[in-house]
């Protein structure tokens, strides 16, 4: 049994003496989509940003197909195959479309083309030349899932993507993330969204006080809300 | 004010002002580019340019041909460049720009202290490209080889650069280095590789600076490009810090309106020249602390 | 006043004691390091007033120094010496002579009255801003004394200045400057201030004018700089230079090495780099050590300073004080240790 493309063993991270995530175990195989709900400063992305590196983990491990990355500089994670798309998107509002998905290659490993992301999100190869600031809400999460991917990750982390976003995004977005999974990432997504998020992912995750509480199948998209209330309660 | 126009306006003026605002525009390009990227500000960048100059010293005292002296120059100042950058950069990273000026004053004092022990007050002498501080007749009016020299110099450097910055991949981390560097390291941009080469590429412009203006001033002092460097600072701040267009265009303006206003004012004020640029200086300032050349107010706090 | 507030003031006024001390117990040659050292207190005491108070780099204090000297100097020097080396002085201050007391306080509402006329524009700008604009007017300051020989010696040297600033009225003068400061300090003025400091929003937000609170510490501490230039202009022959980049270095340095957010910081960086910057101006003449003499280059003393400013910055910005004021604490700290073992 080979090693999964993400685990996460005992994480803590803490924030000037407060523990923000205790003691978080999860496992994201290649081709699966792993869902991380809960409240407003769960951890939700304090996790992501452990693994990404952004933060120093205080205890447990952090290992990228067996091997630990944790302790790393962020470029040096992203290099090793790791992509986030954070929240908020922080693309570079002043470069343009193109300029952006460039950005992307720094990380990657093998050859360096745009092809397969524009036919994931055809509007970007129209809008390659314009500033990323001028683009809609929508095309911007486009823009940076596109970024993360153009570094042919193996595994991807997503920020709350639905965040501000129109119910048809919202749809494309997900639909996205089906469609990449297929190609065999390895998905971490962070969400506000429980219902869509257990519809959509293999398992999904409840964190509250920086700690797993619950993990729920697609089964369990019609009950979500009674159990996830059951549980914070 | 008639006659200060007149003369203001004189092509000779014109170029001899350029030609300074060229080579200041090169000063500001370099102290923009590790600003940009490093977001620090250093004091320290005319001694470099001093280091620079007393390398070029050195290899004409000896007689070598100028091209030698000209690598020497490079790699002294490439290796104290990055000295800097691993000894005082590095460490300082996240401090708010007024420690970092403060620190870097501290560096200047340092380098130009070592210089005086190491040379003496009265410092070396550069001579080998003194041929191009001669004047050749462009019409009627004589301008000297080393403003035609400058200007190209400069116009080639700084279409380079820009080359550099939005043709290349490294150019492309640069800039987004610059933009937001933490957002940069996430997709991968290597934190270390830019701020080497953003030391890099400004120790090289320094070089330049110091073959530039050994020709005009070839006697190479502890206190060798101070005054300049102080200017440029003020130039940049003035035009804009945050970025390198701004700052770019900023140094130029500083040096051209030195220039103009050195040959312009008449005699009896002439002396008064740093305080007609300083006080223009503070002016600018106080009516756009963000920059003149930037877009909108800029990002500096007003109370 | 509470205790806690009465060792902040005291630890000043013990090390100012202290060096008052050796200086009564040295030859006179070595005496003049010790007063040089008690005028450099008053300068950096006067920066911290407004640097360390507000949080606003200031480049250009030394500008008050020098226009405090000169206003001292031009009045006290003998009405026949005048013509010497000053040919051009405006006849007011070619027919004015003053005592020597007289010409300190003058020294001191000249250094204030420019301070408070730069600060009225200046003082709306902060951060980088801040610090060049300052630096600017140290160099108009600088340029204007050089040429203006209408007001001063310009380029020329002070000569036949009084030597009146001797070891009691270096103390002195130190000491005022210190009580001064500490009594600004604790007054509602000095804790607004320190409280822009920390959070310029919340100050805003109960009602702190950050503007006029700067301009008071401004104009205040271009008072007391204007004070030292006075003590200074009595003390050496000094010149256009003396007062110009060199001494803006190193009283910047002393700040920062001492801590620059505390009047503690302020007197222990002036003692203690003047101290060394003695040490090693006697080895620069060479310095007997156990027998042996110990020489070394012209030039060395800004080189160990430098570095010394530059490492304290990088390593401990908060300065060998910690930017804290003198206080019990740590006297506290030892007690429980000791109750333990009981």
């Amino acid at each position: 049994m080979s090693e999964p493309a993400l685990r996460v063993s005992g994480l803590e991270v803490a924030y000037g003496g407060v523990a923000a995530v205790r003691g978080l175990s999860l496992e994201v195989a290649e081709s699966e989509i792993v869902g991380l709900i809960g409240p407003n400063g769960a951890g939700k992305s304090t996790t992501l940003h452990a693994i990404m590196g952004l933060v120093p983990a205080r205890g447990g491990d952090i290992a990228l197909a067996g091997e630990s990355i944790r302790g790393r500089a962020p470029e040096s994670i992203a290099r090793s195959g790791v992509a986030l798309v954070p929240e908020g998107r922080r693309l570079f509002g002043e470069l343009t479309v193109r300029e952006n998905l460039e950005l992307g290659f720094a990380a990657a490993r093998g050859r360096d083309e745009l092809a397969f992301v524009y036919d994931l999100f055809p509007v970007l190869r129209d809008f390659g030349k314009r500033q990323a600031g001028t683009l809609s809400g929508g095309q911007q999460q486009q823009l940076a899932i596109a970024r993360a991917l153009v570094a042919r990750p193996s595994v991807l982390l997503l920020d709350e993507p639905s965040l501000g976003l129109a119910p048809t995004i919202v749809d494309l977005v997900f639909a996205t993330l089906e469609a990449i999974r297929v190609r065999g990432l390895a998905i971490l997504l962070v969400e506000q969204r429980a219902q869509r998020t257990v519809a959509l992912a293999d398992r999904t995750h409840v964190l509250a006080n920086g700690e797993l509480r619950l993990t729920l199948t697609r089964d369990d998209a019609a009950d979500t809300d009674r159990m996830i209330a059951a549980y914070l309660s | 004010m008639s006659d200060f126009l007149r003369t203001a306006v004189e092509l000779q003026v014109q170029a001899d002002a350029i030609g300074l605002g060229a080579i200041f525009a090169l000063m500001a390009v370099g102290i923009g580019l590790v600003f940009g990227v490093l977001r620090l500000v250093n004091f320290a960048y005319g001694q470099l340019i001093m280091a620079g100059g007393f390398a070029l010293a050195f290899a004409s005292e000896r007689g070598w041909p100028v091209a030698v002296g000209i690598a020497l120059c490079l790699v002294v100042v490439l290796a104290l460049s990055l000295a800097m950058e691993r000894v005082v950069f590095r460490p300082l990273r996240g401090q708010s720009p007024a420690v970092m000026l403060t620190a870097t004053f501290a560096v200047a004092f340092l380098l130009q202290s070592i210089a005086l022990i190491w040379f003496g007050p009265l410092g070396k002498t550069a001579v080998s490209l003194a041929q191009l501080n001669r004047p050749v007749s462009v019409g009627d009016v004589e301008i000297r080889k080393i403003t035609i020299v400058a200007i190209v110099t400069a116009a080639v450097c700084l279409a380079l650069l820009v080359l550099l910055l939005n043709r290349t991949s490294i150019g492309l981390h640069m800039r987004a280095a610059a933009m937001d560097f933490s957002t940069a390291r996430l997709v991968g941009v290597r934190a270390s590789l830019v701020s080497a080469v953003a030391v890099l590429l400004s120790g090289i412009l320094a070089a330049v600076v110091a073959v530039l203006l050994t020709v005009q001033f070839p006697t190479v002092t502890p206190t060798y490009a101070l005054r300049e460097t102080i200017l440029v600072l003020a130039g940049v701040v003035v035009g804009g810090m945050t970025r390198l267009v701004s700052a770019t265009l900023g140094g130029f303006a500083i040096g051209y309106v030195s220039g103009v206003l050195a040959a312009a004012l008449p005699s009896g004020q002439s002396q008064y020249l740093p305080s007609f640029v300083f006080g223009l200086v503070i002016l600018v300032l106080l009516l756009r602390p963000g920059g003149v050349f930037t877009r909108g107010a800029g990002t500096v706090e007003r109370v | 006043m509470r205790p806690r507030a009465l060792l902040q003031l005291a630890g000043p006024i013990a090390l100012v004691l202290g060096a008052v001390l050796v200086g009564l117990s040295v030859s006179r040659s070595t005496e003049i390091y010790v007063i040089n050292a008690l005028v450099s207190v008053a300068v950096v005491v006067a920066l911290y007033v407004f640097v360390g108070n507000s949080g606003v780099l200031s480049f250009g204090h030394i500008s008050f120094v020098a226009v405090g000297a000169w206003a001292a100097g031009v009045l006290s020097v003998p009405e026949q010496e005048k013509p010497a080396f000053m040919p051009f002085l405006f006849d007011f201050l070619r027919d004015t002579t003053v005592g020597n007391v007289p010409s300190l306080v003058i020294a001191g509402c000249v250094g204030g009255v420019f301070a408070l006329l730069v600060g009225l524009p200046l003082m709306r700008l902060s951060g980088l801003a801040a610090g060049i604009a300052t630096f600017a007017v140290l160099e108009i300051t600088n340029n204007v004394l050089r040429y203006y020989e209408k007001i001063g010696p310009g380029l020329n040297t002070f000569s036949s200045v009084p030597e009146t600033t001797d070891l009691e009225q270096a103390a002195i003068v130190a000491l005022v400057v210190i009580v001064v400061a500490f009594a600004y300090q604790q007054s509602r003025f000095g804790r607004q201030l320190r409280a822009t400091r920390e959070d310029p929003a919340a100050a805003r937000a109960v009602g702190v004018s950050i503007y006029r609170q700067r301009l008071v510490a401004f104009t205040l501490s271009g008072f007391l700089a204007g004070l030292a230039g006075g003590l200074y202009v009595h003390f050496l022959p000094i010149n256009v230079d003396t007062v110009y980049l060199d001494l803006t270095f190193i009283t910047l340095a002393m700040l920062v090495i001492g801590g620059a957010t505390s009047l503690w910081g302020a007197v222990v960086g002036a003692l203690s780099v003047s101290a060394l910057d003695s040490v090693l101006a006697n080895a620069e003449n060479g310095l007997d050590v156990l027998g042996r003499t110990i020489e070394v280059p012209a030039g060395t003393r800004i080189v160990v300073v430098s570095a010394l400013m530059a490492l304290v910055l990088i390593l401990r910005p908060s300065g060998l004080t910690g930017g804290r004021e003198l206080s019990f604490d740590w006297l506290r700290r030892l007690r429980p240790a000791r109750e333990a073992v009981e």
